[in-house]
């Protein structure tokens, strides 16, 4: 029942846990997931402006005639007019970009020759090939201009190219570090990864170190192959791409097991709650089983314990002493040896008459103490019926004389019930007289030592009463046994 | 009953537990702290970026409650800007700025924080008085200097072997190494600021006074600077070196340029690739004419300098970052000797604990200690502007535009105002 109950509870609360396990797990991939893809759309939104504001200081170039005509020559017709000119289309560029972090902003012309701000990094990494590599990265037909990254597979500035003249390109770079801000985000989701990647899969930003210039795991890549604008969520990665620029792309991810720790987290919870709520659940039931249950067996305690035992001297009743002692007779070796002491109240029924039933219930309530501390837990005892009791019990193995050792018993139990019982001004003397047989000396069974005993009782009653005879020995009458 | 009470209490907390947290009787309030930003400028090469970028990492990991923003760039064009900014209030709170801005951009000495009121974040006690001269202004301290540098001769000895020249010592050095070299190599190259110092020591060797006092005063006449432009064009001419405009720096390991006259700072990062071609640099002695000591017309002058914003509304971080950036191991061990040998005591200790003070820049820098007279350089010198004026009167001369005499007056004419503006 307790067991049921309880399996029952525990099955709901698992229920139930369940059902929260997967609303959790829906709900905490949904929120990742549009978390991710808005961060997505913010850093290429981001990305788009950077590039756009950068392109837009780049047109100014057209701004001055100066800069968009001028050709560079190896042979021109005046050296002098070409230096001068080419400080002033420097001066102009450097007044273009001057609050933007350029690393580059220079002419670049078909004779390579430079003209405005351009770097050590550059001049070195692109040396002789300088007009006709970024010539080649002019990719965009209608705006003559085009972004690359990675040349030579250095991916420490990012370049933007434009073409001015047949002769003159306008060459821009920034450091690809820079993107840090662009990509810089508040980190509402932990381990999450943001790069940035070209139409080959080269890696031109990312925010895990040592990363930048290499090729994107496949892991990733493979997801993302043919899509522009997606979110991807598998049991291995939450992944966000958008097309930004050209045919770059912005890809945030993060494992999906990183997802999982935090719900599992939430679930170390759910599951804690479910087992307090089952331990209570199964605590309550034992303390409700408990107090079903404790009147019950109360009651058929009591109620075995009125069946075998007498009420009023807490005894053994006849029923019950009779079976004790029965079968103990029925088991007993033939080296056991009992005795079995018969007594009643002398005068009972002048006590009842004089002082009343309760005062007759009140001694028969004594005489059941007193033989319990005569006895101790050594003897059977039992009410037989009204003022009659008896003692059964094994005798010592070495006595010298097995009759003295009875005959003293009966003399000490005799000793300590005789007494004088008070009321107001009354007083009755109460004694008893006993009788005692012996087995298997004188009997093999119940009914012979019950009757045995009884006849010797006789004989003390006949003889006077307030003594005590042995079966057998009843012939010496008189109260020479007390 | 006693139970049933227990029962009951329970029931009420567990109920009161949950209820309290969906009553929404009080708003819920979660306090965060932002970290404070102070920005940090520069400027330099990408080894120079990358190791920056390294420290304030670092930096940031110490310090989780700084943020530092990062703006920098190579060296040109990092000057207007920087003058923009410090016009218009906006500078970086920490800057690394040239030794020549604290009179441009300070001369009471109120245009840079004074470093002075913040010796309890920055530890001062790692540069001598002497050193720490150089930032004051006014009684207040303006700047703390990184290193010291001085205009240096790297000689290509690998290609002045190849031509069977030796190691040029004085000027004239230079112009028989010219012939020997048939216009094949020049023996020597530069960019527009070091022509200048170039030309000028041989100047003040000739004339025997100095171009410019401390103070601003310039000492020569029109007719001295006749001689600068003079021998500016005699350079080109001669094919002793190429004209400044034509100056490529990737040309020095190309084998075209055999010598170059650069910064002490920049010893390592333009010749430390030259190995790798098969040539050999040393630092050859300052060229002399035959009257002049070794030494004499050449400036030292702190390498580079930080300094902090007057405007900065975070002092204490960035002072921080700025102690940070002279005295800690981390920048010693990321630096090394890039932006020169440090002044810091404790910077260099590191150094020198871990066997990092040696290659050319080394080298450079016990030349220039060999001179004990070395002239501080006067912070009018460096000016900019004044280096493209000359620049310019030399090409006027060179093309034969105007005459030197007139180009001569006219610089003495510009030169001339520079203390007064």
């Amino acid at each position: 029942m307790t067991f049921g109950y309880t399996a029952v509870v525990v099955a709901v609360i698992i229920l139930i846990a369940a059902l929260v396990f997967n609303r959790t797990d829906e709900i905490l991939k949904s929120k990742v997931s549009s978390m991710t893809s808005a961060l997505n759309v913010q850093m290429k939104m981001n990305m788009d402006s950077y590039l756009d504001r950068l392109e837009s200081i780049g047109t100014l170039v057209f701004s001055s005639k100066e800069v968009y005509e001028y050709s560079a020559s190896d042979d021109p017709d005046d050296s002098y007019d070409a230096i001068s000119t080419e400080d002033d289309i420097s001066d102009e560029l450097y007044s273009l970009c001057i609050m933007e972090n350029f690393v580059d902003f220079c002419m670049v012309y078909s004779n390579n020759h430079t003209v405005g701000k351009i770097s050590n990094g550059t001049n070195e990494l692109f040396g002789s090939k300088i007009y006709e590599d970024f010539s080649a990265m002019i990719n965009r037909a209608g705006t003559n201009d085009g972004w690359s990254a990675g040349y030579n597979n250095n991916f420490k500035r990012i370049y933007y190219v434009k073409r001015v003249n047949d002769n003159a390109i306008l060459v821009t770079s920034f450091y690809t570090s820079e993107l840090e801000d662009v990509f810089k985000h508040p980190g509402g989701i932990e381990d999450i990864s943001v790069r940035l990647v070209d139409s080959n899969n080269n890696i031109i930003y990312s925010s895990l170190d040592n990363e930048t210039g290499s090729l994107l795991e496949n892991d990733i890549s493979d997801r993302i192959q043919g899509q522009s604008s997606a979110t991807i969520m598998d049991d291995d990665y939450l992944i966000t791409v958008n097309l930004c620029g050209d045919d770059w792309k912005v890809i945030c991810s993060v494992p999906t097991e990183i997802i999982l720790k935090e719900k599992n987290e939430v679930q170390f919870y759910i599951i804690l709650v479910a087992v307090a709520l089952s331990v209570v659940a199964f605590l309550i039931n034992i303390l409700v089983s408990n107090k079903i249950s404790n009147p019950v067996s109360d009651m058929v305690e009591l109620l075995a314990k009125k069946a075998t035992m007498d009420q009023l001297t807490q005894l053994l009743n006849k029923k019950s002493y009779e079976e004790i002692v029965s079968d103990t007779l029925h088991n007993a070796h033939t080296s056991d040896k009992y005795c079995m002491i018969l007594f009643d109240i002398d005068n009972f029924k002048g006590l009842n008459d004089n002082f009343g039933h309760a005062a007759g219930d009140k001694v028969l309530a004594e005489v059941g103490n007193v033989m319990r501390k005569q006895f101790k837990a050594s003897a059977y005892l039992g009410r037989l019926g009204g003022d009659e009791f008896s003692a059964f019990f094994e005798l010592p193995k070495r006595l010298a004389d097995d009759k003295e050792y009875v005959k003293a018993r009966c003399a000490k139990l005799c000793e300590a019930l005789r007494t004088t019982y008070n009321s107001g001004d009354k007083s009755y003397n109460v004694s008893v007289s006993a009788g005692a047989s012996l087995f298997p000396e004188n009997a093999g069974d119940f009914q012979e030592l019950y009757t045995r005993a009884d006849s010797a009782l006789y004989i003390s009653k006949r003889n006077g009463k307030d003594s005590f005879r042995l079966f057998g020995e009843e012939s010496e009458g008189g109260k020479n046994e007390t | 009953m006693k139970h049933k009470k227990s029962v009951i209490m329970l029931l009420a907390t567990a109920a009161a537990l949950m209820f309290s947290s969906c009553a929404g009787s009080s708003a819920p309030v979660t306090t965060f702290t932002t970290p404070v930003e102070i920005t940090l400028s520069w400027w330099g090469n990408d080894a120079r970026h990358e190791y920056m970028l390294e420290a304030v990492d670092r930096f940031e990991d110490m310090h989780p409650e700084i943020s530092v923003k990062c703006r920098y760039t190579e060296w040109s064009g990092y000057q207007t800007r920087s003058d923009v900014l410090m016009r218009s209030g906006t500078e970086s709170d920490v800057m690394l700025i040239n030794y020549a801005w604290i009179e441009q951009y300070s001369p009471d000495g109120d245009g840079y924080y004074d470093l002075n009121q913040l010796s309890d974040v920055i530890d001062l006690t790692n540069f001598s008085e002497y050193e720490l001269s150089y930032g004051m202004k006014k009684g207040k301290l303006n700047a703390i200097p990184i290193a010291m540098n001085t205009q240096t001769v790297y000689i290509n000895k690998t290609l002045y072997q190849q031509y069977g020249v030796d190691i040029p010592k004085t000027w004239d050095d230079f112009f028989e190494a010219a012939k020997a070299m048939k216009g094949e190599v020049y023996p020597i190259a530069m960019a527009a600021k070091p022509m200048f110092f170039f030309v000028t020591a041989y100047a003040e060797q000739v004339c025997g006074k100095k171009f410019m006092e401390q103070d601003g005063t310039v000492n020569f006449t029109a007719e001295d600077f006749e001689i600068m432009l003079e021998f500016y064009c005699r350079l080109i001419n001669e094919n002793v070196m190429p004209q400044v405009e034509y100056f490529d720096r990737n040309e020095i390991n190309s084998g075209k340029y055999a010598g170059t006259l650069a910064w002490l700072s920049d010893g390592s990062s333009y010749f430390g690739k030259a190995a790798q071609n098969g040539y050999e640099y040393v630092v050859a002695d300052y060229p002399v004419t035959d009257s002049a000591q070794c030494g004499d017309g050449w400036y030292a002058k702190p390498a580079t300098m930080y300094a902090m914003s007057r405007n900065t509304s975070h002092p204490e971080e960035a002072a921080m970052l700025l102690d940070y950036l002279l005295n800690s191991e981390e920048i010693a061990q990321l630096q090394g000797v890039e932006k020169g040998i440090p002044l810091s005591k404790a910077g260099r200790q590191y150094l020198s604990d871990n066997n990092m003070l040696s290659g050319i820049q080394y080298e450079a820098y016990e030349k220039m200690n060999e001179f004990d007279e070395l002239s501080v350089l006067s912070p009018y010198f460096e000016n900019d502007d004044l280096v493209e004026e000359f620049r310019y009167c030399c090409n006027t001369v060179l093309y034969e535009k105007n005459t030197v005499e007139s180009q001569a007056e006219y610089l003495y004419s510009v030169f001339s105002k520079v203390k007064k503006n």
